[in-house]
């Protein structure tokens, strides 16, 4: 396999509801910085691979059609990956593998996604209505009808992992990172949530959404696209030696997707106290990129935190902290200010924002921004999704010269 | 199905969610858009397959059934595959579910759900490995006493399957309540049905008598909420909260009653009982607990699950958590 690297990257600004741009409008956007970021044309982009996640969303079934000439894809490959939460990130797969074997030299990855033109005309609000399209995502034969929803799916893994840990994922541990994120997202201009200040107390006494979910210990819904140019070794070494900036090469590459029944054993099926989907494809990046020991290599980590204590279990999961003992990550100070890792410093999906198609894709834009600005040689990012966290997908940075 | 059937019948998508055909115009940063009413919908007469015979054993016959491989045993409820994939394909075989078994884990509470579940909240819905089951069959969960809250399932409770009196052939035509709550002639009564339970309707707490930090509360509460009602007037994030919403609330303390009067986008506060009957009554016997509501202490809505505020009508949780945002929407405009 040839290698691949990253050498381009932007976003949109991440909003609740952007009313003066639709998502076509976003896309040109996200690719426009990306490519002026890689001081590249589009005429020397071979294809692209689209991130979105939902078509209600989009009030589309093919939503990526429209998108194809007016980012300057014309009579070039187009693909559009559509993996739930962990949409970006398996976006990303797909471009790294159209590189890795050859048969292009330069990708684009655009992920984009509305959700707040949804709109509940009941309760005269957009959120109802938001939950509800992301509810159709659930089986439909045995589960939509019970009020199966995103949350109440990531809950019930959450709640079946304090069965086993029960002196885990102490309250005041999921506020204090609910505050960390908050700080961290400052230092991101597109940020969703940039200007707001949450403490820890103000996370601890936030009302329940789906128990033991609270309204500032979850990500929000966002609207907003972002992409990411791919290139093979040797034009990414072209591509950086004009752009000055160091390519940000791919070094290992795991995705897992779990069984979507629950059972006791997580061969045969999902076995809800664990995240085996990001146990599983980080040890298979770890493997592929000679990662022995990620807290000692791992420099930066952009997770896909969709809620705190998923968060606080994904990094568990990806060996950072034991299974059980995940609330060291701040009690020991591991991604405390100073600390050893540092974790989504973008603000994450809480405080970032979360358009799902190109969260995963934001994630890797902070995380190179972070390598790149910092001198830091490794990277870990993430996606999670489907019901139950079932997907997950992990790919680990190195920083090149 | 004649036409006219048709018309009389309940409808797949709820008349009162449909929105008129309507655009409007929204202005942003000096600039006009244009946004419209629309709507994705497709109809559909979807065959449940080989999913039939579950869904009309829960409907005709009362029955519960999942698959069992024959090469390994294992059986799996609800019946969600034909063949074994872990025995190289083999055919499964049916046979009946017992109605009792245990949580495979302690099940979410929704608190606050999505457009088609507003008026079911709270609820819950987890999953039960009945009695010789490997898997664990998705399931709501009910409780006979009350408000459901976090407390009362757990991995491993146990549990009994009760099948509601109209059926559909839905998953929902059966949801699960906690053994202990079903007296002995109950639990071994197969099948379980809804009418055959005692769903307690909670009558409304009494208000303790008032001590003198009760109506100190009381006025900081009353001043608080004066306050509040303001600045919902120059906010327009919580104008936004109670856009389109219309509701009569009589807050019951032991310092005093309060009337909290919501009309599109703007909230009226009194300090006494309201004139009229009210949409939702309230009652927290510490008018602290407004206090810590208004001062980031407390969200209603957790009140309600720790025992500390009762409230009439459970669909209007709604309405809890509108009132849950405002001081936090005034809070943001001001900044």
């Amino acid at each position: 396999m040839r290698r691949v690297g990253i050498v381009g990257a932007a976003i949109t600004p991440c909003k609740g509801h952007w009313i003066e741009r639709t998502y076509y409008g976003l896309s040109q956007m996200a690719v426009r910085d990306c490519l002026k970021d890689a001081a590249v044309s589009v005429k020397d982009v071979d294809g692209v691979v689209y991130g979105i996640y939902n078509d209600i969303f989009e009030l589309a079934a093919i939503p990526e059609h429209p998108l194809h000439g007016i980012v300057g894809m014309a009579n070039k490959p187009g693909m559009r990956v559509t993996n739930g939460g962990a949409t970006g990130a398996y976006a990303m797969l797909a471009a790294y593998t159209w590189i890795a074997s050859g048969l292009y030299d330069s990708v684009l990855v655009l992920g984009v996604e509305r959700a707040t033109d949804c709109f509940d005309f009941e309760s005269m609000t957009e959120t109802p209505e938001v939950i509800k399209t992301i509810g159709w995502s659930g089986d439909t034969f045995f589960e939509r009808e019970l009020g199966w929803t995103a949350s109440d799916s990531y809950a019930e893994m959450v709640l079946a992992y304090m069965d086993d840990h029960p002196s885990d994922l102490k309250p005041q541990i999921s506020a204090k990172i609910a505050e960390l994120l908050c700080q961290q997202a400052k230092n991101n201009p597109y940020a969703q949530r940039c200007d707001e200040l949450v403490t820890a107390e103000m996370a601890m006494n936030s009302r329940y959404v789906v128990y033991p979910f609270k309204l500032l210990e979850m990500c929000v819904y966002s609207e907003g696209a972002g992409a990411l140019l791919f290139a093979s070794e040797e034009k990414a070494k072209a591509i950086s030696r004009n752009s000055g900036k160091p390519p940000i090469w791919i070094t290992g590459v795991g995705a897992s997707n779990e069984h979507s029944v629950a059972g006791p054993d997580y061969r045969r099926h999902k076995y809800m106290g664990r995240i085996w989907s990001d146990h599983i494809s980080a040890q298979k990046a770890y493997e592929m990129a000679g990662i022995k020991n990620p807290l000692d290599e791992i420099q930066v980590v952009e997770l896909h935190d969709a809620f705190i204590k998923q968060l606080q279990i994904t990094m568990g999961e990806f060996g950072f902290v034991e299974i059980g003992r995940t609330d060291a990550l701040v009690e020991e100070g591991i991604m405390t200010p100073g600390g050893r890792v540092l974790v989504n410093p973008s603000g994450g999906l809480t405080f970032g924002g979360h358009f799902v198609g190109g969260s995963n894709v934001m994630s890797t834009w902070s995380a190179r921004r972070e390598m790149i600005n910092r001198g830091l040689k490794h990277g870990l990012i993430h996606g999670t999704g489907s019901t139950v966290a079932q997907y997950g997908v992990c790919m680990v940075l190195e920083r090149g010269e | 199905m004649t036409k006219k059937d048709n018309r009389e019948a309940p409808k797949v998508i709820p008349e009162h969610m449909n929105p008129p055909i309507a655009s409007e115009i929204v202005r942003r940063d000096g600039e006009d858009y244009l946004q419209t009413n629309e709507a994705m919908f497709t109809f559909y007469k979807r065959t449940k397959g080989e999913f039939s015979r579950y869904f009309l054993g829960l409907r005709d016959e009362m029955k519960i059934h999942g698959i069992r491989c024959p090469k390994c045993r294992a059986i799996r409820v609800p019946p969600f595959e034909l063949m074994c994939p872990d025995c190289e394909f083999a055919e499964m075989e049916y046979v009946e579910m017992p109605d009792q078994g245990v949580m495979n884990s302690t099940p979410p509470i929704t608190y606050f759900a999505h457009s088609l579940f507003q008026s079911f909240v709270p609820f819950g819905r987890g999953r039960v490995v009945l009695e010789g089951a490997e898997t664990a069959l998705p399931i709501q969960v009910y409780t006979t006493k009350g408000i459901l809250t976090p407390f009362i399932f757990k991995r491993g409770t146990p549990v009994k399957i009760v099948f509601r009196d109209e059926r559909l052939g839905k998953p929902t035509d059966i949801f699960a309540v906690p053994l202990s709550e079903l007296p002995a002639r109950l639990q071994s009564k197969s099948p379980l049905l809804e009418s055959d339970l005692d769903f307690s309707k909670p009558a409304e707490p009494p208000v303790g008598k008032p001590t003198e930090a009760h109506r100190a509360a009381y006025r900081s509460a009353l001043g608080l909420l004066q306050e509040l009602a303001k600045g919902v007037e120059s906010s327009p994030r919580a104008q936004h909260n109670l856009a389109g919403w219309k509701r009569l609330i009589s807050w019951k303390t032991a310092g005093g009653n309060l009337t909290l009067d919501i009309t599109d986008g703007q909230l009226a506060v009194s300090g006494d009982a309201p004139k009229g009957p009210a949409d939702l009554v309230m009652i927290s016997d510490d008018p602290q607990l407004l206090v810590d509501w208004m001062s980031f202490k407390e969200a209603l809505t957790n009140a309600i699950i720790s025992g500390k505020l009762w409230i009439s009508v459970n669909r209007e949780f709604t309405t809890v958590f509108k009132l849950d945002r405002l001081p936090r929407s005034i809070h943001r405009d001001r900044k």
